[in-house]
This record gives structure tokens, C-alpha cells and sequence, in this order.
């Protein structure tokens, strides 16, 4: 068993050790000295998520929730879906703020990267992972990494409905895979999405400049475009529904 | 607050205990002892732990663990809808 505890605190496993007990997870049927492991392991990441959560919270004035530590059940589905080593899993711990859209998202994603200088990246807004739009930040602290999800509310109404088709009706699902009509439907809700922010935070930057007359018409234009896309969006929810009534029946 | 939550993925939300910020360890106990207790019985629900300043915060940011498919795939229409009104 890695980690059993001292009076003055866990034992630091090995990298190596923790990698292979990440091999003994990837056959699934752990042991219990194993899922205890595991739990030292996720343990050991606390004062690093404290510490950003706190950052977060102190700092910006935001309220994240929270997610100390992974369950063991995506654990073991990471690393058989990634080929990854225990080690190089980044979300053990990790946070999640949602705003309202991408204005506040870019804001927001600013000013966590100013708190956590060197921490990467990811956008996913610009290369969406099967669909899944928002940007992930990914600060080391004291060698721990923890990852900060920044969701616009309609990145995270995507993200929900996708991580709940692939609970009800195939895990493949957020991965590219289960039934075509859901895969496809959430891809295109996905895109639907894209177009329907990117017009918003246009006609933002737009009103922000002042609605001058040479802009008025672009501004309309845009705004019908709004109108358009959102229809779309709603259309797009409405066959989902009708399909997962008849694939659940 | 911290959120221990059970959750079947086909079945939903089977328990959800609510702990005290300061009852980390409590908690991160509890998280262990059920697991390791549905590993016995070979029952593979989530067990997981979450911290959110309220239940409400909470059932925002992780609909999926509280919410039905239908509910959240009629939820979409009114996020967007509802973008008419920021």
C-alpha cells in the first residue's frame, strides 16, 4: 500500500510506485490496498487544490466548486482511454467556474493566468475535444498540478448534456463514439454553440466601441444572425430530446 | 461545504451527505469507507467528493449528478433564450 500515514503526515510514494499502481488500476478490479493507494495518492494533492481554490475565491471574489479529488471509476477510465501514466493524469483535483459568457470567460481566463503565471493552457473554444468547448488552466503548485475549468453557462449546458448521454446511454459518447444521431446532434449542438457566442461577444465588442451609424448596420445584421442561431440551437435541443425518448423506449 | 455524493450513472443520484468545511477529513474517511464497501459488494457506483459554497452553487455547476437527460437537454433551449435578457 503507498502513502499509509504517519503521525506527521502521508508518506510520499515514488513516482515509480504510483505509475505502477496506475498500470494495476488500468485492468480494473482493483484491490482494496490498491483503492486505499489511490485515495493517499488523491490525498496528497489537498493543500495544492486549497491552495488555488483559495486564490480563486480570495483573489477574484469567485465562488468555484470544487472537486478535491477524482473518483476512482474516471480515473481508471482515463488512463485506459489515454495510455497515460498515473503521474501525467492533470485533473486529480481540480475546480470549475462558470460565467456567463465569453466576454466575462476571457476576462476571467486573464486574470487566473495573472495569479498563476505558468500555468498552461488549454482552449478549447478554439479546438474542441469532441465537442466539448471552455478553457482549462493548469497551474503547478508545490510539483501538484490542479486544473481550473473556466465554462461559459451555455459551454457548461453543453458540457452537462454531454457527460450525461454518455451516463445514460454510451460512455463513448464524450469520447467520439455511441450512436451516431447523439454523437452527431451533440457535434452539431457543439457548433451551433460556436456560432451563437462568437456573434454574442461580437455585437459586445461592437456596443462597446458605441453604436456609431457606420456600425448600426452590422450591429442589425449581426443581431438577426443572433436570432437565427438561437432558433437553431433550440431546434437542435428539441430533436435530441425526441431521440433519446426513442432510443430510452 | 463539502458534498459527498454516490451516484449511479444509469440510476442518478443515489446519496448525497453533507459535511462541514471543516470536516475535510471526515468526509475524505467516509468517501473511502463506501468505496471500499461497494468494491466488496462489486457495485461500481461514483463515489465522489465535491466543495461548493452551497447546495445551490452546487446543483449549478454539476447538473448532471441531479438531473435527468430530458431536463437537461430542455435546459439548453432556455440558456440560450435566456441570453436575451443579460
Amino acid at each position: 500500500m503507498l502513502g499509509a500515514r504517519t503521525p506527521t503526515g502521508m508518506a510520499q510514494p515514488s513516482k515509480t510506485q504510483i505509475d505502477r499502481l496506475g498500470d494495476r488500476l488500468k485492468k480494473g478490479s482493483p484491490n482494496e490496498s490498491d483503492l486505499i493507494s489511490l485515495d493517499n495518492y488523491r490525498r496528497s494533492f489537498s493543500p495544492a487544490y486549497e491552495a488555488v481554490v483559495r486564490a480563486i475565491r480570495d483573489q477574484l471574489d469567485l465562488e468555484p466548486t470544487g472537486r478535491p479529488g477524482k473518483s476512482t471509476r474516471s480515473i481508471m477510465e482515463k488512463l485506459n482511454r489515454e495510455s497515460i501514466r498515473l503521474t501525467q493524469v492533470q485533473d486529480i483535483a481540480g475546480c470549475r467556474v462558470v460565467v456567463s459568457d465569453m466576454s466575462a470567460q476571457e476576462l476571467i481566463v486573464a486574470l487566473i493566468g495573472a495569479i498563476f503565471p505558468g500555468a498552461s493552457v488549454i482552449d478549447r473554444r478554439t479546438k474542441p475535444s469532441y465537442g466539448y468547448r471552455a478553457v482549462h488552466l493548469v497551474p503547478r503548485i508545490s510539483g501538484k498540478l490542479v486544473e481550473i475549468q473556466v465554462r461559459t453557462s451555455l459551454q457548461h449546458v453543453w458540457g452537462e448534456l454531454s457527460e450525461k448521454s454518455a451516463d445514460v446511454i454510451d460512455p463513448d459518447i464524450k469520447y467520439g463514439g455511441g450512436p451516431d444521431f447523439v454523437r452527431d446532434t451533440l457535434l452539431s449542438l457543439s457548433s451551433a454553440l460556436k456560432g451563437f457566442e462568437d456573434l454574442e461577444y461580437r455585437i459586445q465588442r461592437l456596443l462597446l466601441q458605441g453604436v456609431h451609424h457606420e456600425i448600426q448596420d452590422e450591429l442589425q445584421s449581426f443581431e438577426e444572425k443572433l436570432v437565427k442561431q438561437k432558433r437553431s440551437f433550440a431546434e437542435q435541443c428539441h430533436e435530441l430530446m425526441v431521440t433519446l425518448d426513442q432510443i430510452r423506449s | 461545504m463539502i458534498f459527498l455524493i454516490e451516484y449511479d450513472r444509469r440510476k442518478g443520484l443515489i446519496n448525497l451527505t453533507t459535511f462541514d468545511d471543516s470536516e475535510r477529513s471526515n468526509a475524505e474517511n467516509r468517501r473511502l469507507q463506501i468505496e471500499l464497501d461497494l468494491n466488496r459488494r462489486g457495485l461500481g457506483c461514483e463515489v465522489v467528493l465535491l466543495e461548493a459554497v452551497s447546495e445551490e452553487a452546487l446543483r449549478r455547476t454539476h447538473r448532471r449528478y441531479f438531473e435527468s437527460l430530458r431536463t437537461l437537454t430542455a435546459s439548453g433551449s432556455d440558456a440560450v433564450a435566456s441570453v436575451d435578457k443579460r
